[in-house]
């Protein structure tokens, strides 16, 4: 089992959720390819630690993953203001910093 | 004290000028005339003294204000020079002027304006002394620009009426289509001479180094903006149209002093003129046709005024004829006699006018010989005058044209001259006749008239009667010392004293004939001519020169400028431009999805720019 | 060999969970597939030894973070109807897979140029991780969880309805 292999997963997943984030519409999907990303870091922090033979990386995904809940939390509470709001969890139906194309 | 000649007319104007625009509706108008009358007055004092001093025998007065422009060759400064031709000039510019103005006070007395109206009267007195004291020929031409300005503020006085716009308007354009050639002519007279300095007396004494072409050039644009200034064919339909002004400014701009400046041009630039005698040549032709014209004109005209400004340009074209031949001091002369009757003539109509109620149509008028008695014994010798009647001033100075114009042996110019005599007797004569003797239906009710006018008619009057007296010929025993003292290059008299006095009886007796002809045709009763036949219409109708004008060049012109405006200038500059406009907006256009607000699309912006970044480090990695 | 085996079915369990994750329309079956990669993930922890680790992965990711938005998926109840129209879903999910390969490419190749190896030594254990917690890391510790503490303030007062004043008939 080579660290190489580790490198890939954590690489593709990363990719996976930046894919994730620019495609979908729907906000809960954005939220969870975020976390996604989040996650793949952890892996590959892991996978440091391993190879270096320190715990440090294995202590700051620890960490990370406090963070992660923080984020998660807050995400989730601006979901449910912004469905308030409108009534829908389309990321396109946000539109503020709009330019509109005026003539004048 | 040259320079305070000038400058006083000038700060006196924007003095009154800022007065009248800070208090419109001062009540008492007593400052203007004080400021208005007295300035001239002080100037005539000064131009007094000039003329004495030099003669005395001092030679010629030069004073500099300031040095204008000063850049490598062309160093122009505002400088005056007061020799003789001047001092003579300035005196009775200054003299007659200043009765006008004390006429103009009576005259313009109670109207609204009175403020503006001495604003610019001093505007123009200091404009035509600077133009008559200028020592170079750009100074010169600035008064000639500005004295055209005044002309044309005082033309347009009584602004509500927009016809009497149009004719300021015709003044000005006629005027500056004129001063066209007056600029190439200074142009190329400083291409060829500037150098040496460009003064008029420097210019005079380099004037033989240019070639016969380049100044028969010089001079016959020099002359294009005399035709303007003075009124001479073709540039001449803008002075019957002048007399919409007030008559105060007729008298005094069209009359006496700045349709006389062409005149002052040609003997000022006499050093020029000496060595281009086919171009002086051209100048008399020109001037002899517009005299034969005008007169024609005027013997068929009822408008009092019109009849007036026609003489006007009439005898400034016997001033031309002289001046054209080489006698300039006679022109000269005649500028200045001119100057007393013709302004005497225009006071006294502007007297008359007031008395009727602003009626200026002859015919209507009569039988006011008892009524004004002043105004008609004053007009009576100032169109004796006209007429060249002996002893009176016109006689002498009028004669010593036809005189010159026999001697120069060019016997069509003197032929025109002398019928043109006939006509000015008979057709001022005429309106004398009309206006105070002939019979009419019902008395008039007549206005009085303030004695700030009827004064000044009485100065030009005796002016008119003596002044010729200072010209006398040596045929006739005088001295001519109006024409040594000015001491201008005179082509010399190839002429007998027989032949002399033969042509002067037959003036006398052409003048007589005229009398009797207007007295036969109108002292009883006075009719207009009708026009019944051909030459009657076409004479009435002034030759149909401003019809044609209209046809030929303002039509055309307005033509061209709307179809400028209506299509040129939308479509293909303000199109262009908006094309540029347009276009940028439209590719500014294209790109406003870049911010379409959506979170999405920020995200794949960043990714784009993350995807070229890990491109390009993969090529510096090796790995692609 | 138990290992690879165990990576390998490890993997797929995680790589299938994201990518249905970001290919469903519904969002409770997106978050079925996160559950699943975040297992997968906390398997993984284990296989590098860091059992405590996968432990918290478990509670915290999993107990905690899947369970309140699968709750708040399940509050906001959108109908079919009302989800996102994304016509273009899946030429969307292609294009910026094109655009990120070259990122991932980056990613693992530069990773793989260090030519680290895996030294056998089992150091990431639960009491090596405690030590280094409690001294060097104290400080990030505290910090988290005081990160904690707002975040939940954070969000009560985001979620929470505006208060309306009710008229008294």
């Amino acid at each position: 089992m080579k660290p190489e292999l580790f490198f890939m997963l954590a690489s593709l997943l990363f990719s996976i959720g930046i894919v994730g984030v620019v495609s979908r519409r729907n906000l809960f999907v954005v939220y969870m390819s975020i976390e996604l990303m989040l996650s793949a870091i952890s892996l590959l922090l892991v996978t440091f630690s391993k190879v270096l033979g320190t715990a440090d990386g294995a202590v700051i995904a620890l960490l990370m993953i406090g963070v992660i809940a923080a984020e998660a939390a807050l995400f989730l509470a601006i979901i449910i203001h912004l469905y308030r709001r409108s009534r829908s969890v389309d990321s396109d139906a946000y539109q503020g910093l709009r330019q509109e194309a005026n003539d004048a | 004290m040259l320079s305070l000649m000038v400058v006083l007319p000038f700060l006196s104007a924007l003095f009154m000028a800022v007065l009248y625009l800070s208090m419109p509706r001062l009540k008492n108008q007593n400052i203007y005339t004080i400021i208005g009358v007295g300035t001239p007055a002080i100037t005539v004092l000064l131009s007094l003294i000039t003329l004495f001093s030099l003669m005395q025998g001092e030679s010629t007065i030069y004073n500099t204000l300031f040095e204008w422009i000063s850049i490598g060759d062309f160093n122009i400064s505002v400088a005056f020079m007061a020799d003789r031709l001047s001092a003579v000039m300035v005196s009775f510019i200054t003299v007659i002027g200043t009765l006008i103005h004390i006429y103009a006070a009576g005259y313009m007395r109670g109207d609204a304006g009175y403020g503006k109206f001495f604003s610019y009267f001093n505007l123009f007195m200091g404009s035509m002394l600077l133009l008559v004291l200028a020592d170079n020929p750009i100074m010169m031409f600035v008064g000639w620009e500005l004295v055209g300005l005044s002309s044309y503020l005082l033309i347009g006085f009584y602004h509500h009426d927009s016809a009497n716009i149009t004719a300021a308007n015709k003044a000005f354009i006629l005027n500056r289509v004129g001063d066209f050639g007056f600029i190439i002519a200074i142009a190329l007279l400083f291409v060829g001479l500037g150098a040496g300095g460009f003064t008029f007396d420097a210019i005079a004494a380099n004037i033989t180094t240019l070639s016969t072409e380049m100044l028969s050039l010089i001079g016959i644009l020099l002359f294009v903006g005399a035709m303007g200034k003075s009124a001479q064919i073709p540039l001449y339909v803008w002075l019957p149209d002048a007399m919409a002004g007030p008559t105060p400014v007729s008298a005094l701009i069209h009359a006496a002093t700045m349709v006389t400046a062409g005149v002052y041009m040609v003997a000022r630039y006499s050093f020029l003129y000496v060595e281009i005698p086919d171009v002086g040549l051209f100048i008399a032709y020109v001037g002899a046709a517009s005299a034969l014209f005008a007169a024609i004109i005027a013997s068929f005209q009822s408008d009092i005024k019109k009849i007036l400004a026609y003489s006007t340009m009439s005898q400034l074209g016997y001033m031309f004829i002289a001046v054209g031949l080489g006698a300039y001091s006679s022109g000269i002369f005649h500028v200045f006699t001119h100057a007393f009757f013709k302004a005497l003539l225009f006071m006294g109509a502007g007297a008359v006018i007031i008395a009727l109620h602003h009626e200026q149509n002859i015919f209507k008028m009569g039988a006011l010989k008892k009524s004004l008695p002043l105004v008609y014994v004053t007009m009576f010798i100032a169109t004796l005058a006209i007429s060249g009647i002996p002893p009176f001033a016109g006689f002498f100075s009028k004669d010593a044209i036809l005189v010159s114009a026999f001697s120069s042996e060019h016997y069509l110019i003197w032929a025109m001259a002398t019928v043109t005599a006939l006509l000015t007797a008979y057709y001022m004569f005429r309106m004398l006749f009309s206006v105070f003797h002939a019979d009419v239906a019902e008395e008039h009710h007549l206005q009085k008239l303030p004695q700030s006018m009827t004064a000044p008619l009485v100065f030009l009057a005796f002016g008119s009667a003596t002044v010729g007296f200072l010209g006398v010929n040596e045929a006739y025993g005088g001295s001519a010392w109006f024409n040594t003292f000015l001491a201008l290059p005179d082509t010399p008299l190839h002429l007998s004293h027989t032949a002399e006095y033969l042509l002067t009886a037959l003036n006398v007796a052409l003048g007589l004939s005229g009398m009797v002809l207007a007295y036969r045709g109108f002292a009883k009763v006075a009719k207009p001519t009708e026009a019944n036949t051909f030459v009657k219409t076409l004479v009435l109708n002034k030759f149909y020169v401003d019809e044609f004008y209209t046809l030929v060049i303002v039509k055309p012109l307005l033509v061209l400028s709307r179809l400028i405006t209506n299509v040129i200038d939308p479509k293909l500059v303000d199109g262009f431009i908006g094309a540029l406009v347009e276009g940028y907006r439209a590719i500014a256009r294209e790109f406003t999805w870049l911010q379409n607000g959506k979170v999405r699309y920020y995200a794949l912006q960043i990714l784009v720019g993350v995807s070229v970044m890990s491109t390009f480090m993969l090529f510096k990695l090796g790995v692609l | 060999m138990l290992e690879l085996s165990l990576f390998s079915i490890l993997a797929l369990f995680m790589l299938g969970g994201s990518v249905a994750m970001i290919i469903n329309k519904q969002p409770l079956f997106s978050a079925f597939g996160f559950l699943v990669s975040m297992l997968g993930l906390a398997g993984m922890f284990a296989l590098l030894d860091s059992q405590f680790l996968a432990l918290a992965q478990i509670m915290v990711s999993v107990g905690a973070i899947v369970v309140v938005s699968m709750l708040t998926i399940l509050t906001v109840n959108a109908k079919e109807k009302n989800l996102p129209d994304e016509p273009y879903k899946y030429r969307w999910i292609i294009f910026s897979a094109l655009l990120v390969s070259p990122l991932t490419l980056l990613m693992y190749k530069s990773m793989t140029l260090l030519h680290e190896q895996f030294n056998g030594i089992d150091v990431v254990d639960t009491k090596a991780m405690g030590s280094l917690l409690f001294s060097q890391w104290v400080l990030p510790f505290e910090i988290v969880s005081v990160l904690l503490l707002s975040a939940m303030v954070g969000a009560i007062v985001i979620a929470r309805k505006k208060r309306t004043k009710v008229q008294e008939r």
